[in-house]
């Protein structure tokens, strides 16, 4: 069974939504608060979406620096920072690049198409601070089929083979169940279990 | 211990699209605009070394991201 672990920011709204969609896949999952060291084995950690110090000074710039980012397991366990868990993996330097104020100046919550490899995805995204620019050696894995934000090259999510890193703006979680009439994000969690 | 003001001005590097700036620009003809962040400092440390050091951290890791942003600092 596949060993997930959430961290929990002062902020984060995301974690339960991504809690249910992983139990509900048959994976195992905990929460880790902001404040703890990570000292356990996890097969992947999630910093999952939310607003982070309520998006001080800017989204993810604070929660660089708390004691759950900064013992980040890197290279050993799989990093998946979702929304503004990317934006905090871009902060930390973690990921190359940063992610800038949407071209609209609005905050954009929708579901959008994505390109994933050879498919076509339906994802929501809802963010403010999604413009990405400056990629790094990373490899792009999903794309807006529509530029939603002004991304470089229409960037939505990006993946650090060599430390083990991915960081993308779409919510996955929120593509998992029947009832929400999105099933998409399933390939997205069947990818990155293929990946652990 | 001596009391020291700073003034650190954070903005978007030069080639990095500002659509705030952009945005205000475009509503006047010949009008150019960059935005930013000021913030204003006031505080104690053993000496202008220490205060250099202090700011300089403070502006590093948390007032800017090196990656988009670029700062100034006035005493």
């Amino acid at each position: 069974m596949v060993k997930a672990g959430i961290i929990t920011f002062l902020g984060t709204n995301c974690e339960y939504d991504t809690k249910r969609a992983l139990e509900f896949l048959g994976w195992e999952a905990e929460f880790i608060w902001q404040n703890d060291k990570i000292t356990k084995n996890y097969d992947v950690i999630f910093l999952p979406g939310g607003f982070s110090y309520g998006d001080y000074i800017s989204s993810g710039r604070l929660a660089k620096l708390t004691p759950a980012v900064k013992s980040l397991p890197v290279g050993k366990s799989l990093i998946v920072g979702i929304c503004n868990g990317f934006q905090i993996l871009c902060e930390a330097g973690l990921l190359s690049g940063a992610l800038t104020h949407n071209e609209n100046l609005r905050f954009i919550s929708k579901v959008c198409e994505l390109e994933f490899f050879n498919e076509r995805l339906n994802i929501p995204i809802a963010h403010h601070q999604g413009n990405y620019t400056g990629l790094g050696s990373e490899e792009v894995i999903l794309k807006y089929t529509h530029n939603e934000n002004g991304s470089d090259d229409n960037i939505a999510g990006i993946y650090d083979r060599k430390n083990r890193i991915i960081g993308m703006m779409p919510h996955p979680e929120r593509a998992v169940f029947d009832e929400l009439g999105l099933t998409d994000g399933r390939k997205i969690f069947e990818f990155i279990k293929n990946e652990i | 211990m001596e009391t020291f003001k700073a003034k650190v001005t954070v903005k978007l590097k030069p080639e990095i699209k500002d659509v705030k700036g952009e945005t205000l620009a475009s509503q006047f003809k010949g009008l150019k605009c960059r935005t930013g962040n000021v913030y204003w400092f006031e505080f104690e440390a053993k000496s202008k070394t220490d205060a250099e050091k202090f700011i300089k951290k403070l502006s590093d890791e948390i007032l800017s991201n090196s990656v988009i942003e670029e700062y100034e600092i006035k005493w």
